[in-house]
């Protein structure tokens, strides 16, 4: 039977977290595309062509509102059509309720529910459109979608985790730089989005599903008065109670004609309004963000859900021809806005004018709309394909048009390019006519057309570059993933073997080969499975922090019950003084597993957690409320304490007292600085930023750092090492409890000053479970320790690797971004710099599995004394392999199990209602789990290294 | 029907041994405990019109009232060394271990996750008397303070004879039962049934008849087998 090498095993597992990490790039880059953008917002230099520049340097300085308004109205030589904008939108209004889908009209009912729409509608007065929207299709990303035109991806929104903020370049703010005045009423997160643009709005919340009437009343309340007022350009009128309807009851509730008649009635009172006209020429404009499905949900890309309303009351030259509703995309809301409105088109924007919007223009007006539409798409195709310049075409006068239309073909730029051209030499050859006086209507027909199949053609590979998912690279990713998981758990698969035949060669047991499973074993397993499965639902992942906690507690009660079942193997072995050990270790086991359980039922109660049920009260509550005359007792006797027990478990290391007195004293002066900087500046409950704060904070960064690093470095070399009874002279025993003991102490060194360091980052209130945590996982190695039979190593690291992950929830951690502590993360950081902040942000969050991982070093330790007990003849590759290993490569694969489930279950979803806001931040927990677990097993990997290096050149020495 | 079981007490009373027990006899016996709890949900449906959804303190108060003296009364018949053990002597212990028991239950659900407060005490109590009557009592009438036999059957779960499955099944199934109920609690579905502890105890009561079933089966094929 081939056994594993230890070089074999280490090459394995690096080429295995070599494929994972690739395999994860690949497959946040297909999933998560960053999208080229232009940075910054159009302004006047928009109104010049992209390809020739124009000749005369517009030198523009900044000007205020009203001259840049001017500016704009003069470069663009477009009348604005509008004065004013109503935008109003009835949140998940299917475009079918009131358009009808296909050819069909709209069913009977909801048709009577809204008359004066259907009017309006029928007289022409009106003109609706279906506005195709884009997954996801939820409210935000659809504003977004809507005034800046731009088609968003997650990692906008997830990298920039503490503002909802619309930064880009976008419709209301270039109505703001133009000194619009806007009123919004209706949804709140118009005001999150555009926090300082409104001059009075009234936000409501969409948190009450059940809410369908007082949620429109709140926004119909304001109406009649700012109807009246004049001082506003853009009103917005936000309706949620449609969207509300359609949760509770479906698409055919029976509350959806009242509904639809309250909407309706709006509209009449706005139309009404802008009939009797005083304020000048009023655009009434009735959109949707999106539709819904029969059950009223949304959020996908069926055509119920992306089926959004488009509805233009009270255009000014609009055509009697009523119900041949054309199909538009959502995006195309805001270049038709942004020209109608005499700004420049938002950046970004992919979207392509609406022409019959326009109708009422000139001729060269409406060209000249176009070609401002052209020229914006052709900077953001520029960002997109560098290599397209098209600059040949400029400086060469064309006899005229017509001599090279023809199919345009080649790679991507040479079509953009053709087709630009095209349309750009018709424009030209079709102005040179004009001032002839000989205008054909024939030539300015096929200018539009020449326009808009560059339009088209642009906007749809742009919206297809954004959405679309490279299924090859996703695939790649995945594979990946897959193979260095298969990898890693074979390698386990194989360990486990190879452990299981040494020991019975060892103990020369006669029974079977088959290895009879115990509960634990088998729950360790089955805590995998759950996990995966609870992965597939939304609110398990929001509540992450109940499983952890209920999986950790049911297997340490497994574990009790295996204590209970082991004293009854003791009974029978009547030998006094044996018995008497025997009972004592019974009693120490027992006493920490319910210890552990204890506090874990304390750390569960410490934060509330999770996203449903955070108002629920918990203790973290209580001790705020209570205010800081209670936390600061606590965090003085959580760091008492956690000082305290380091010494308690140093003094375990009896032999070499000096020694241990040294290295105890050594990281007792970081603590007392941590004391003088709790007592000092913590008083406020919120970090101070004082100068002497700063310096505080890190002259302890640095004593922690040099301490940790000079004992770790030391240890290896000057621990004494003893002679155990019995083999005085062997010279690989006694080098091996040498490494046992100077595993011990790095580990003990590792942990206490992980848990120091915590203590000064988190928040106050996080410090009595940062010590419980650390106690936790003592006492769960005192309670393996005192088990008999030995458990095996898999069992144990598995165990305290889960209790990390509890932790990492006990400590207030959720899987949403905004639970991220990010005043903890300028703590001692004196400029601003984006990295250092990162690390300590990653230091926060990650603080709970990171000691856990870190605490494998004790086990390690144990374990290397327990295979020297054994052993006759141990090498180091030997001792190595059955001790490093199972530590390093447990985390390693029951992380990549996650990976590759939570990874699997992330593509099933992609389309899932939730998929921007609760899986795809999931995700990122789970990239950084994995970080936090490559970064703390390669901790322990290499101080093992050296450790066992070290003692080996000792060794050489003695000889 | 409390006579009924009496009479089949007292008819068991005489034996010294755990003995053998016919198929027909295993069967009442059983049924009567699944019965039991049937009956005691019935009566608080339709006699006092409560269910666990609306008022899950009351329901599991009167479950528990109605189930814990007909599994008390029963087990004690079966109690171990029925010479030098009385049968009052027996519902004393199963009467003592219902509160021993319920605290066990309690601490155990409130490790796990269970709510901790006063507006969550009563429910608390009640469900875990009624655990306490599935999982603790039955051990208690029929074994006593017996540390092995206690150990036999919850460390070890190694039943013998169909006494001991129909102590341990039912107790281990309604344990199973109660931990899987849990699983649906942080789901937003916003049900009134997934407060505390109200499927919890409706997963307890579903392994406890499980259990009841499994250990009528088992104890059949076991007596199938020996025939053979």
């Amino acid at each position: 039977m081939s056994t594993l090498t230890c070089t074999k095993l280490t090459l394995l597992t690096l080429a295995a977290v070599v494929i994972q990490i690739i395999g994860l790039s690949l497959f946040v880059l297909g999933f998560f595309p960053v999208k080229p953008a232009l940075s910054g917002v159009s302004g006047p230099e928009s109104f010049t062509s992209p390809v020739c520049p124009s000749a005369e340097d517009h030198n523009f300085t900044i000007q205020s509102p009203d001259e840049l308004k001017s500016l704009y109205l003069e470069l663009s030589n477009i009348s604005p059509s509008y004065d004013r904008l109503i935008l109003m939108v009835v949140d998940g209004l299917p475009a079918e309720f009131v358009l009808g889908r296909d050819d069909r009209p709209a069913p009977e009912i909801f048709r009577k529910s809204m008359p004066y729409t259907q009017s309006l509608l029928d007289r022409g007065v009106a003109t609706g459109y279906h506005a195709k929207a884009a997954p996801p299709t939820v409210t935000m990303p659809r504003l977004k979608a809507m005034v800046s035109g731009s088609v968003g991806g997650f990692l906008d929104v997830a990298l920039n985790f503490n503002t909802q903020e619309l930064l880009d370049d976008n419709l209301i703010g270039q109505f703001f730089k133009i000194g619009w005045k806007m009123v919004m009423l209706g949804d709140e997160t118009w005001l999150k989005l555009f926090p300082r643009s409104f001059t009075r709005h009234d936000g409501v919340h969409s948190f009450f599903v059940k809410d369908t009437v007082q949620v429109d009343h709140n926004v119909s309340r304001h109406l009649d008065a700012e109807l009246l007022m004049i001082d506003w350009k853009l009103l917005i009128l936000h309706y949620l109670g449609l969207d509300h309807v359609g949760h509770t009851g479906g698409r055919n509730s029976v509350l959806m004609g009242p509904k639809l008649e309250e909407m309706d009635e709006v509209i009449k009172k706005i139309h009404r309004s802008m009939v009797q006209n005083k304020h000048g020429r009023t655009l009434l404009m009735l959109v949707s963000d999106h539709g819904m499905t029969e059950n009223g949900n949304h959020g996908g890309a069926s055509y119920e859900e992306a089926d959004a309303l488009m509805l233009l009351i009270g255009l000014r030259d609009y055509d009697r021809r009523p119900s041949t509703h054309k199909t538009v995309n959502q995006v195309d809301i805001t270049p038709t806005l942004a020209l109608l409105f005499g700004v420049p088109i938002p950046i970004n924007s992919a979207g392509i004018l609406i022409a019959d919007t326009l109708k009422s223009l000139e001729a060269a007006q409406q060209l000249r709309a176009l070609e401002l539409n052209t020229w914006q798409l052709f900077r953001l195709l520029q960002a997109q394909l560098p290599d397209l310049s098209c600059s040949s075409s400029c400086g060469v006068d064309k006899d005229g048009p017509g001599n090279d239309i023809g199919e345009c073909d080649g790679n991507t730029e040479e079509i953009f390019c053709c087709l630009y051209i095209k349309a750009a030499d018709l424009h030209k050859a079709w102005k040179s006519c004009q001032v002839l006086g000989s205008n054909k209507v024939e030539d300015y027909r096929s200018t539009v057309l020449a326009y808009n199949d560059f339009l088209r053609t642009a906007s749809e590979w742009l919206s297809r570059r954004a959405t679309n998912k490279p299924v090859g690279l996703l695939a790649f990713g995945l594979t990946g993933m897959i193979l260095s998981s298969l990898i890693l758990l074979s390698l386990l698969y194989q360990l486990e073997q190879d452990v299981c035949m040494i020991k019975e060669d060892r103990t020369s047991h006669f029974s079977s080969r088959m290895h009879k499973w115990h509960m634990d074993e088998i729950f360790v397993m089955a805590i995998v499975c759950f996990l995966v499965l609870s992965m597939g639902s939304s609110s398990l992942i929001e509540e992450e922090q109940y499983i952890w906690h209920f999986m950790t507690s049911t297997l340490y009660f497994l574990l009790l019950r295996k204590a209970v079942q082991s004293i009854s193997s003791v009974n029978t072995q009547d030998q006094g003084n044996f018995m008497e050990r025997q009972i004592k270790r019974r009693f120490i086991q027992m006493s920490s597993i319910i210890f552990v359980l204890i506090s874990g039922r304390i750390l569960r109660g410490w934060h509330q957690g999770g996203v449903n049920w955070t108002n629920f009260p918990d203790i973290s509550k209580w001790l705020e409320s209570e205010g800081t005359a209670y936390i600061k007792p606590v965090q003085l006797v959580s760091l008492l304490l956690l000082t305290t027990s380091g010494f308690y478990a140093l003094s375990f290391l009896r032999p070499s007292k000096r020694f241990v007195i040294v290295v105890g004293l050594s990281f007792l002066f970081p603590a007392i600085l941590v004391l003088q900087y709790i007592i000092n500046y913590q008083s406020s409950g919120v970090p101070a930023s004082s100068n002497n704060a700063t310096l505080l904070v890190q002259i302890i960064y640095a004593t922690l750092g040099t301490t940790t690093f000079g004992i770790v470095v030391a240890v290896p070399w000057f621990m004494p090492v003893r002679n155990p009874k019995g083999c005085s002279s062997h010279h690989y025993n006694v080098l091996h409890v040498g490494i046992a003991d100077s595993l011990y102490l790095i580990g003990l060194v590792y942990i206490i000053c992980w848990g120091l360091l915590q203590l000064l980052l988190q928040q106050p209130i996080n410090s009595a479970p940062i010590l419980l945590l650390l106690v936790q996982i003592l006492a769960s190695m005192c309670s393996s320790s005192n088990s008999d039979p030995e458990p095996k190593q898999w069992v144990e690291v598995a165990v305290v690797y889960y209790l990390g992950m509890a932790g990492h929830f006990a400590l207030g951690n959720t899987n949403t971004i905004a639970t991220i502590d990010v005043a903890g993360a300028y703590m001692g950081v004196s400029s601003h710099s984006t990295v250092l902040s990162g690390i300590l942000m990653f230091m926060i969050t990650y603080a709970a599995p990171m000691l856990a991982l870190l605490s494998m070093l004790i086990n390690l330790s144990r374990r290397s004394k327990i295979s020297l007990v054994n052993a006759q003849d141990v090498d180091l590759h030997f001792l190595l392999k059955t001790t490093l290993a199972y530590p390093c490569l447990v985390p390693l694969g029951l992380n990549s199990i996650f990976l590759v489930a939570y990874t699997t279950i992330l593509l099933l979803m992609r389309n899932h209602l939730f998929v921007w806001s609760v899986f795809s931040p999931k995700y990122m927990y789970v990239c950084a789990t994995t970080a936090c677990i490559y970064i703390g097993v390669l901790i322990v990997a290499s101080t093992v290294f050296y450790t066992y290096s070290t003692l080996g050149l000792r060794k050489m020495w003695i000889r | 029907m409390e006579k009924a079981e009496k009479k089949l007490k007292l008819s068991t009373n005489s034996n010294s041994t755990l003995l053998p027990i016919s198929s027909l006899y295993t069967f009442i016996l059983h049924t009567i405990c699944g019965l039991g709890l049937a009956l005691a949900y019935w009566v608080a449906h339709n006699v006092y019109s409560v269910s666990l959804v609306n008022d899950p303190t009351q329901t599991l108060r009167l479950i528990w009232v109605i189930e814990a003296p007909i599994v008390i009364l029963l087990f004690s018949g079966f109690r171990q060394h029925p010479n030098q053990c009385s049968y009052i002597k027996a519902v004393g212990r199963g009467l003592l271990g219902l509160p021993a028991g319920a605290i066990v239950n309690a601490l155990g659900a409130i490790a796990l996750g269970a709510p901790v407060g006063i507006q969550h005490f009563s429910k608390t109590a009640n469900w875990s008397i009624l655990m306490s009557v599935f999982t603790i009592v039955p051990t208690a009438s029929v074994f006593g303070s017996s540390w092995i036999e206690w150990r036999r059957i919850f460390a070890h779960a190694k039943p013998n004879g169909p006494i001991d499955l129909l102590i341990c099944l039912p107790a281990h199934g309604a344990v199973i039962g109660a931990w899987f109920g849990a699983w649906p609690m942080p789901l937003d579905w916003e049900r009134p049934w997934q407060e505390w502890p109200i499927c919890v105890s409706f997963g307890a009561m579903a392994g406890y008849m499980v259990g009841i079933v499994a250990s009528f089966s088992i104890s059949l094929f076991q007596k199938h087998l020996k025939k053979e």
